[in-house]
């Protein structure tokens, strides 16, 4: 796993720590079956995504994301993928 | 289909207690629960009230996050009291979820610290991310956001009425599931109200000169209902729920009954929105005990709404009197916690109720000196050992809209 990837976990599982009081859930759990994480969750946690990557996604990108927001590989895939330069924003955030 | 109900189980939270034994310790020895309005970053400062009926006895709640990521402060009072409140009634779950047990429950506004989070974020001077709504500030803050998160944490799929008619929310809700329960339409309903500790709600009064201002210096000293040297209401935070059940159905599963619920009215001054209307409220009464089938004789007992306004004390009090004279005892309860606001109604009938089991009859607090106006009705000035048997529980809200509930000790 690239060194991006894995600060982009990192900061994925701190959001489901912090703001989800969910703890360590396994990368390929169904977050929704095992730990309830639910629809109104999944929009909180586009917030936080967008908060920490210092992006606005517009509606269609959010709607096309509540598919992805399965597991937390699911999430960090869909990441990488809409925001090309994620690596260089992770960092950023980090280090803010 | 017409069918008697009972009250099979209380619970509240107020600035005087949050337990029976509490709220009749303070009931009986005059304790105030009213305190220094606490500094906020809002309106706090501007204000000229500068007290506030305040709940004390801290509260573990240990909601998990799924429920309480829909709940703003007003909805932790009413989940509170209605978690106790299923505890103590001994219901099963599969009654609870049976579709025959509703809610009936209100709040004045939703949650208004939710809210001011959402005019900040909505003024906010960089809009977009950092300035953007939440997922469920709506529903953390919307007018029935106590019924619905009650429904959901406690898995109760019956009727959900949602009054939010201010001062008048929770004894509509014992009302309208009073008639739920009486016409077959339901077996039980959960019914009561809450307010969150808000100081906008202060400055509406405080705006309509209203609010009590001389005391600011001596918080327990005010509101004084009736009392020549009252100077307005004093806003105050609670939360109160009781179960209404049908009586056979209570009466075969051993439910304790601790009141029947007789008679209900409500009505509308039908002009004008904030003063107290003589007519009006005498109409109030008298529907009140039509509805329960008595006559004025037959009442023991007034939990009058008696805010300690200036011109409301007054006019209650001669309502009382047409229609009673100076025989029913009455208590403005409102001396001891201030004014509860949507929850005034099912905490006052919770007083009420405790005052018939324990045979006493709490004094209006503070009340000194009568004013001359209000006199020629049965004021309680001392502690009274004295049963109840039938009490009325009486109240008025801005928009004109009046309420009496009319409660009995159960002939068993």
């Amino acid at each position: 796993m690239s060194s991006s990837r894995q600060d982009i976990e990192a900061e994925i599982y701190r959001i489901f720590r912090e703001q989800f009081e969910i703890e360590d859930p396994g990368p390929d759990e169904d977050l929704r079956e095992v730990h309830g994480f639910d629809s109104i969750d999944a929009i909180e946690l586009l917030m936080e995504i967008e908060k920490l990557f210092q992006v606005e996604m517009d509606q269609e990108t959010k709607k096309e994301a509540l598919s992805y927001i399965r597991t937390i590989n699911g999430i960090c895939d869909y990441i990488e993928q809409v925001l090309p330069d994620a690596d260089a924003r992770v960092s950023e955030a980090v280090n803010r | 289909m017409d069918r008697r109900v009972v009250i099979t189980a209380a619970s509240a939270v107020t600035p005087i207690g949050n337990s029976k034994q509490k709220i009749v310790h303070s009931l009986q020895n005059g304790v105030s629960g009213v305190l220094p309005l606490r500094h906020d970053d809002l309106l706090a400062d501007y204000l000229h009230c500068r007290v506030f009926g305040t709940v004390q006895e801290p509260i573990e709640y240990g909601f998990e996050r799924k429920y309480r990521k829909t709940m703003g402060p007003v909805s932790y009072y009413a989940c509170h009291v209605v978690g106790q409140l299923l505890e103590q009634s001994g219901l099963s779950r599969e009654f609870v979820s049976s579709g025959r047990l509703g809610v009936a429950f209100g709040s004045t506004h939703g949650s208004p610290s939710v809210q001011r989070h959402i005019y900040k974020a909505l003024y906010h001077q960089e809009k977009g991310v950092s300035g953007s709504l939440g997922a469920v500030d709506y529903l953390k803050s919307m007018v029935h956001t106590t019924a619905v998160n009650i429904t959901k944490m406690f898995e109760i799929t019956g009727r959900v009425i949602c009054s939010s008619t201010a001062c008048t929310t929770s004894s509509q809700s014992i009302g309208y599931g009073y008639e739920m329960v009486k016409y077959g339409m339901q077996d039980a309903m959960v019914c009561g109200g809450a307010d969150e500790y808000d100081t906008t709600t202060v400055a509406v009064f405080d705006n309509l000169l209203a609010c009590s201002t001389a005391y600011n210096d001596r918080p327990g000293q005010t509101p004084r209902p009736f009392d020549d040297d009252r100077d307005g209401l004093v806003v105050a935070e609670g939360a109160g729920a009781v179960l209404l059940e049908e009586y056979e159905a209570a009466r075969k599963r051993g439910a304790p009954i601790l009141g029947e619920v007789i008679g209900f009215s409500c009505n509308n001054n039908g002009g004008d929105l904030i003063f107290p209307n003589l007519d009006g409220i005498t109409r109030t009464i008298q529907l009140g005990l039509e509805s329960a089938g008595i006559g004025p004789e037959a009442m023991d007992f007034i939990s009058a709404h008696a805010t300690g306004t200036k011109m409301g004390d007054v006019i209650e009090a001669r309502a009382i009197e047409q229609v009673f004279g100076n025989s029913p005892m009455v208590t403005g309860l409102k001396g001891y916690t201030g004014h509860t606001m949507a929850s005034c109604g099912v905490i006052e009938t919770i007083m009420t109720l405790y005052m018939m089991e324990n045979g006493f009859v709490a004094p209006t607090l503070h009340l000194e000196n009568i004013d001359s106006r209000c006199t020629g009705i049965g004021h309680v000035t001392q502690l009274k050992d004295k049963a109840i048997d039938i009490a009325s529980v009486q109240n008025f809200a801005f928009g004109g809209v009046n309420t009496s509930l009319v409660l009995k000790v159960p002939a068993l």
